[in-house]
């Protein structure tokens, strides 16, 4: 389940984390994302997909936004939720805190 | 006095380092392995500005090579084995630098490493980067800790531009080896054609 989407360390990015972890399955997650028309790097242990913001997607279900924009990370998170069926809480139960959402 | 290859980052450490080689009369030349998609515009960004300052502060030219690192790392990813990722990386960028020190006519390559401050930053993991180039390692930082680095780094005013936010890399494992085994790392490395990734990158590196 996914519950925070807060800051990363460098403060450049928001992740989502969630707890306890997944297991993806990248190359399912691939398909599903190029089927939309996204382009995806797939370095096997992760995946950089050029959705709006750019996001990285590991296997563990740990997602980073490349924004520092939390509404604009909020959007792709949901947006990708949608697409790859991902377990979440629902937006209204996210407070924003310390610039970060959790 | 000597011209050098300087590895930077966008991070605190590297214009820190230069400041130092600088001072003493050195001449350098920069090189940036761009991370990208692994990371985002900012450590770029950042190097560009940390050199602005830099050539004002010393009046010299310091041409900045941008090298495409993101491919490499790609190629790591799904060839080696993620615990050993960060000391792979850094050998390819040790290679990369000594390929441009060759073209620059440069005799030594410099960093601004320090021991222990990150995961690759052991004396281990130190030594199976760098045995795989030939050319000497200047570390001006070796022996500072963070504060006496940071305090520089204020005095020379690149603090504030290290320090912006920005998207860490995402090709660090979970779980970087902090001790190394050069027989582990060199088994792991043959899993890809490192010469050919080295061709390739450099031929595609841009001069800024």
């Amino acid at each position: 389940m996914y519950r925070k989407l807060r800051l990363c360390s460098n403060n450049g990015g928001y992740e989502a984390i969630p707890e306890p972890s997944l297991h993806l399955d990248l190359g399912a997650v691939r398909s599903t994302l190029e089927a939309q028309g996204i382009a995806v790097v797939d370095a096997r242990v992760l995946l950089v997909a050029a959705t709006d913001p750019e996001v990285t997607i590991s296997r563990s279900g740990r997602l980073l936004f490349k924004t520092r924009d939390p509404a604009a990370a909020e959007r792709g998170f949901q947006q990708l939720r949608r697409w790859l069926d991902l377990p979440g809480a629902p937006v209204e139960e996210m407070v924003p805190r310390r610039g970060g959402i959790s | 006095m000597a011209r050098g290859v300087m590895l930077m980052s966008g991070g605190i450490d590297s214009p820190v380092a230069i400041h130092y080689m600088l001072r003493q009369g050195h001449e350098l030349v920069a090189v940036h392995m761009d991370n990208r998609p692994f990371t985002d515009d900012t450590p770029l960004e950042k190097v560009v500005d940390h050199l602005t300052v830099l050539r004002e502060r010393y009046h010299q030219p310091i041409p900045l090579y941008v090298v495409p690192h993101g491919s490499t790392q790609t190629t790591l990813m799904r060839a080696t084995d993620r615990h050993v990722g960060c000391i792979l990386c850094r050998r390819f960028m040790w290679r990369s630098a000594e390929r441009i020190a060759e073209r620059e006519r440069a005799t030594f390559l410099v960093t601004g490493e320090s021991l222990g401050q990150v995961a690759s930053q052991t004396l281990s993991n130190m030594h199976s980067a760098t045995v795989a180039v030939q050319l000497p390692i200047v570390r001006p930082l070796i022996g500072f800790d963070k504060q006496e680095i940071e305090a520089v780094a204020k005095e020379i005013g690149t603090y504030g531009i290290s320090t912006r936010p920005g998207v860490c890399c995402q090709a660090v494992p979970d779980k970087p080896a902090t001790r190394s085994n050069l027989i582990q790392i060199l088994r792991e490395e043959e899993q890809v054609d490192a010469d050919q990734i080295i061709d390739d990158c450099v031929r595609k590196a841009i001069i800024l």
